[in-house]
């Protein structure tokens, strides 16, 4: 994960208050988008007044509102809004092809994704819905607590060059968010999308790549090698290549997004030399159709 | 422009080239290892070309090009090679060598080196032969002569014909070719010269593009100096700036005056003229052209600006009116073009020290002027009296020797061819060889018919210096001192003789007064006399020391031109000193006129140039632009131009860094906290005026220093317009001073000495107008000076402190009036002795003045030991911590300290305007006198 000076002063500060730097920015990150979307309002305890309503008979003296009674005659109840609470799962690409970047002064891929997943994390806390893990590492759970767990999680750097989508503890009805860089075979990831709308469940694909990965901007004899070095590729002329890598790597991203019309999902593709906000924001009404039912 | 190559064959190796493009092409570059994600989506895909990507043609056209330039430059290009063809064996080098080549010399040189070098690599014998001092050209080996070459120096004289012809005639008769380099100006043997060389073989001339100016010698008319400028013909507008250069009053050398004067169109002669003031006219000794580095562009002056003084003194009042009969007129005709006449009285005109006063028939002079005539001969003046009837008739050195006569006289005189005389009347002898006058010419018409007699003394042979036809001496001269006192035994009119008429009077007058510095002297009256050279002019135009030259008949130094032994320079004869310039007046400067045909070329062209390193340096260049560009291409010239950068500016941080650390560590005290305060303090000081004091380190000497001055400080504010802020205490080590007027000082017997450091500050703090009041705090027990241990510490601390001559305070001293009139000066202590800087001896008290006008500075020091700050002392409340006196008499003392301080403030600020004669009437009044 590539840190800059001005982060190193924010983990600094974090360890000394036992959280994490990636948890700091993903709640700057939170908080632009809740004050963008929603004003000023703050996140309640779920118990929202909804409207008062007569006495009916046979219902307990308990449930009278005295305050409001006592205005008049007749007898309130007090009543909440309804709330169903959703439970949304994540999977983070940590494999080793997410630690690319293409510019020394551009984040990589996987520093981007787990700044998007907390930040996507912490809005969903907030408004009381469970987060968990897809993989079954950590079970949906609701409350500040588990940002924190979430944090932990997501800090977990893999081996494996490529990964793919691991579903083993997904909840039915469950809102699903995969975010990975796609590279490695689809196969997987149709089968795991496939299983989760089995599982009555829908969400969201996420493609975070580097621009470079869409340019493919190299010439002259190259070896090109994945980032666990276990796969490598020699050219005489790599610019002779170019022209079929964009095509396959665009092969690849209809692919994605035809797999989504086909399921109800929903895909977006976020180059890492755009702001993690657009993606957050993106992340968050896709998810919100789901969440924000009145 | 023509190249050719030392080792041509070398350039057979350029076939290679087309080989090694193939062989290049063949290559392909190295590969790069790329980390990329996306190499999952590459497998598979295959190359469309097999052949692997080639070097551009670019590339290797530039490794060709640079493999073509180092074969170019092994093969050693030369561009303008010199010719090879060498008809004749030996070669003759022919140098003008005069100051016209003075400033091109360099570049004669550089020619000659590279033509030696040439000759030597050839095997040819070479002669050089400087035309200047011609010799018989004698054929050396080249490598004799390279060493040889720096030692050959440019001479100020030009080869004129003789010279010429003294070369023509040392050729023999066997073939060479000759190189012959020029100055360029015109000669009248060059002609014959060249001739002749060319029926011994080839010759080349290489001739100097130059622009030559020159001075002419300068000439005083009416006070004011003119020179001229001339220059080879030209049409071109050129400026010149001519310098006067003498010496101020110290002896220095500096430039007296500068003029800028341009010549215009075809002008080749223009004058300059400088008006000075006699006094800076007397002291120029040379005229140069700015940026004109030879002996013609100097233009020496000797003597003759120099104007000599001559005083004439007669008795003059009983005789106006009479023109012509009076004593002093043919003198004061004959001096009047060379020198300035003063007229007057004895007493007045001795301490304008005159060269020369003249007496023209005075017998009587007071004691005092005798004296003080005496004196000035004795220094070296030069006494010349003429006799006359009232010295006929006087006793004056009738019985003994007059101390300003030469000899003694006989009562009387004669007269011989009057009415009443047998005799004719008489002619001169011919001047003895060692006369002064030796070598005038006597007319016959000088007739000597009175004069007065000298008693015949052994010494009278040795002091006569012109004597009549019968051996009766007509002039003597005796030495006095460094002096001389010359009587004429005629009158200086027509009176006696017709001498004064004669043209033989004024040479004599001049052959004497050469003796005492003068102006140029005209030919007629230098014959005969030797000139001794004292300073020497080089080609160049620097003056030089003569050394081991032999002086030269004054006949020959002014005609003769010049050469080896007649040298441009200064030559002295007695005090004369006369100027032989290298261009003598009305002169013209004319360019050398080469016959058709002759093989003329200039000094600048045609250099010989090889240009195989500059072949390598290029190929070398092109070398790193294609490191650069094949870094580019293979994708490392980013991270390689990132590593340089990085290595660069670690090397450059590293020293830094560690400067940055040396500068904390010597400066602890200026930084954080300390420094901070040092600061604040001097802010302080400088916005508004504070009293200081010093701290001693014994805190309880330290806080009455303070509370006295918090009371001085509230006393000045209540009384005065002086509204000093808080008193600060300042430590001499840390604490920067300028900013406080007035320190004091109390002085404890443990005190430490101060630092170098802190005594530097001291000393610039007292320099700068500060005043430090030291206290011993010892006047109950001790008087100053005594060996108390306070005034012995104070001995030691003021050892390092600049401290002027000091005197008990006096009476009439600033201090005493500056606010409050004062005579005693109490502070707890009322000891009397205050020390204060002396006062200049020499002022007196004026008569009904109550004192002296001193009008010095600010006393840099006070010393005293009464304790001042104790008595001024008071607390945080107001009130005053030290009891001083016994009741009445404690507030009284205590009034009168403050009284002190407040004029010790006065006088540190407002200085010594209390002593200004303007406030006597106001003060005296308030005096009550």
């Amino acid at each position: 994960m590539s840190i800059s000076a001005h982060d190193i002063r924010n983990i600094a500060e974090c360890d000394a208050a036992h959280l994490p730097g990636l948890l700091l920015r993903s709640q700057h990150l939170a908080n632009g988008v809740l004050l963008g979307e929603h004003g000023r309002r703050r996140p309640g305890s779920g118990d929202d007044f909804w409207q008062y309503r007569p006495l009916y008979d046979g219902e307990s003296h308990r449930m009278i509102d005295w305050r409001q009674s006592a205005r008049g005659d007749d007898h309130f109840v007090r009543q909440h809004e309804l709330k169903n609470a959703q439970t949304a799962q994540l999977w983070v690409d940590q494999s080793a092809s997410m630690r690319f970047t293409g510019h020394a002064g551009r984040t990589t891929k996987s520093d981007r994704t787990r700044v998007i997943a907390l930040a996507l994390s912490i809005l969903l806390l907030r408004k009381g819905e469970r987060v968990g893990l897809s993989d079954g590492t950590l079970a949906p759970r609701r409350g500040a607590q588990q940002v924190q767990h979430l944090s932990d999680r997501l800090e977990v750097d893999d081996i494996q060059d490529y990964a793919a989508p691991a579903i083993g503890a997904l909840k039915p009805n469950a809102r699903v968010v995969f975010i990975s860089d796609f590279m490695a075979p689809i196969e997987p990831v149709t089968t795991a999308v496939g299983r989760a709308t089995d599982r009555n469940a829908t969400g969201v694909l996420l493609q975070v790549l580097d621009p470079i990965e869409l340019q493919f901007p190299f010439s002259g004899r190259t070896i090109f090698e994945s980032l666990g070095g276990k796969l490598r590729h020699e050219s005489l002329k790599a610019s002779d290549l170019k022209a079929d890598y964009v095509e396959r790597i665009e092969t690849r991203c209809s692919a994605l997004r035809d797999l989504c019309q086909r399921t109800g999902w929903q895909y977006h593709r976020h180059m890492t030399d755009r702001a993690a906000q657009s993606a957050l924001l993106w992340l968050y009404h896709a998810l919100g159709d789901g969440t924000q039912r009145s | 422009m023509s190249l050719t190559f030392l080792t041509p064959w070398l350039l057979s190796a350029l076939l290679g080239l087309p080989v090694l493009w193939l062989l290049l092409r063949a290559v392909p570059p190295t590969p790069i290892r790329r980390f990329f994600p996306g190499v999952i989506l590459l497998l598979g895909l295959r190359d469309k070309t097999q052949i692997s990507d080639r070097t551009p043609w670019w590339l290797l056209l530039i490794r060709m090009l640079a493999l073509g330039l180092i074969i170019l430059g092994l093969a050693g290009p030369l561009l303008n090679p010199q010719s090879t063809t060498i008809k004749r064996s030996d070669l003759l080098i022919l140098l003008d060598g005069g100051w016209a080549a003075a400033r091109d010399w360099q570049a004669h040189q550089f020619l000659l080196d590279r033509v030696l070098n040439q000759a030597a690599r050839d095997g040819r014998p070479v002669a050089i032969v400087r035309l200047t001092t011609p010799s018989t050209p004698v054929f050396q080996s080249a490598q004799s002569w390279q060493e040889r070459l720096p030692g050959l120096a440019p001479t100020p004289w030009v080869p004129d014909a003789s010279k010429m012809q003294t070369a023509l005639q040392g050729l023999n008769d066997q073939p060479f070719d000759s190189l012959w380099l020029s100055d360029g100006l015109a000669q009248t043997g060059r002609a014959a010269l060249l001739s002749a060389l060319q029926n011994r073989g080839d010759v080349e001339v290489i001739e100097t593009e130059q622009t030559l100016f020159a001075l002419e010698p300068a000439k005083l008319s009416d006070g004011i100096i003119t020179l001229h400028a001339i220059r080879l013909p030209n049409t071109v507008d050129q400026s010149v700036t001519i310098r006067a250069h003498g010496t101020d009053p110290n002896g220095r050398s500096q430039i007296i005056s500068t003029i800028t004067t341009a010549f215009t169109e075809s002008a080749t002669r223009i004058p300059v003229q400088f008006s000075l003031p006699a006094e800076l006219r007397e002291r120029v000794s040379r005229f140069d052209i700015v940026g004109q580095t030879s002996a013609a562009g100097v233009s020496l002056t000797g003597n003759s600006l120099l104007r000599r003084e001559v005083a004439l003194i007669s008795e003059g009042a009983d005789r106006e009116g009479l023109e012509l009969l009076s004593p002093l007129h043919f003198i004061a005709k004959a001096y009047a073009p060379s020198a300035e006449l003063l007229s007057g009285d004895l007493t007045t005109l001795l301490p304008a020290n005159p060269d020369l006063v003249v007496l023209a028939d005075i017998a009587k002079l007071s004691t005092t002027e005798e004296t003080a005539l005496g004196q000035w001969v004795a220094e070296g003046g030069l006494l010349l009296r003429f006799a006359g009837p009232r010295l006929a008739t006087s006793d004056l050195s009738r019985t003994t020797e007059h101390p300003l006569m030469p000899v003694r006289l006989r009562a009387g005189g004669r007269t011989v061819g009057g009415a009443m005389s047998w005799g004719a009347p008489k002619s001169l002898a011919a001047f003895a060889p060692n006369s002064p006058f030796f070598g005038l010419e006597i007319p016959n018409d000088v007739r000597v018919s009175a004069q007065v007699l000298a008693q015949p003394d052994p010494s009278l042979s040795q002091r006569v210096i012109a004597m009549l036809a019968d051996g009766t001496p007509l002039v003597t001269r005796k030495q006095s001192g460094k002096g001389q006192i010359v009587l004429f035994h005629v009158t200086a009119n027509a009176e006696w003789s017709s001498l004064p008429l004669s043209g033989l009077f004024v040479q004599m007058l001049e052959r004497l007064s050469q003796s005492v510095a003068g102006s140029e002297p005209d030919m007629k009256s230098l014959q005969g006399t030797i000139w001794q050279p004292s300073q020497m002019l080089s080609a160049q135009g620097q003056l030089e020391p003569a050394t081991r030259l032999a002086g030269i008949a004054a006949e020959k130094l002014f005609d003769a031109p010049l050469s080896a032994e007649i040298r441009p320079g200064l030559y002295t004869h007695a005090k004369e000193q006369v100027a032989r310039n290298v261009i003598g007046p009305d002169s013209r400067l004319l360019p050398a006129i080469w016959p058709n045909g002759t093989n003329l070329r200039g000094l600048s062209d045609r250099l010989e140039t090889p240009l195989g390193g500059w072949c390598l340096i290029l190929a070398l260049l092109i070398l790193l632009v294609d490191v650069l560009a094949t870094l580019s291409l293979s994708g490392r010239l980013v991270s390689t131009v990132a590593v340089l950068c990085l290595l660069a500016t670690l090397s450059s941080t590293g020293p830094a860094c560690a400067q940055d650390d040396g500068a904390e560590a010597r400066t602890p005290a200026t930084n954080g906290n300390a420094g901070a305060a040092v600061s604040e303090k001097a802010w302080q000081a400088s916005s508004e005026l504070t009293l200081a004091y010093v701290v001693t380190g014994n805190s309880k000497v330290d806080a009455i220093s303070k509370a006295g001055l918090d009371g001085l400080s509230q006393t000045l504010f209540a009384r005065t317009s002086v509204e000093p802020a808080a008193p600060v205490g300042l430590d001499l080590e840390r604490d920067m001073l300028m900013f406080y007027p007035l320190l004091y000082w109390p002085i404890t017997a443990d005190q430490p000495t101060p630092s170098s450091k802190a005594y530097r500050k001291l000393n610039a703090f007292l320099k700068s107008g500060g005043m430090i009041v030291f206290d011993t705090r010892d006047g109950d027990i001790a008087g100053f000076g005594t060996s108390s241990p306070n005034s012995l510490r104070l001995q030691k601390i003021t050892y390092g402190i600049d401290i002027p001559a000091l005197e008990p305070m006096p009476q009439d001293h600033v201090l005493t009036r500056a606010f409050y009139l004062l005579q005693d000066f109490p502070g707890r202590y009322t000891q009397r002795d205050i020390w204060v800087e002396a006062a200049p001896q020499a002022v007196e008290k004026a008569a009904g003045m109550p004192f002296r006008n001193l009008n010095d500075g600010v006393s840099p020091v006070i010393i005293g030991g009464n304790d001042w700050a104790a008595a001024w002392a008071v607390d945080a409340q107001g009130k005053q911590m030290f009891p001083i006196g016994r009741n009445a008499s404690d507030s009284r003392q205590r009034e009168l300290a403050y009284r002190f301080g407040i004029n010790l403030v006065m006088h540190v600020l407002t200085g010594n305007y209390k002593s200004d004669q303007v406030h006597v009437p106001a003060l005296l009044d308030r005096l009550g006198q």
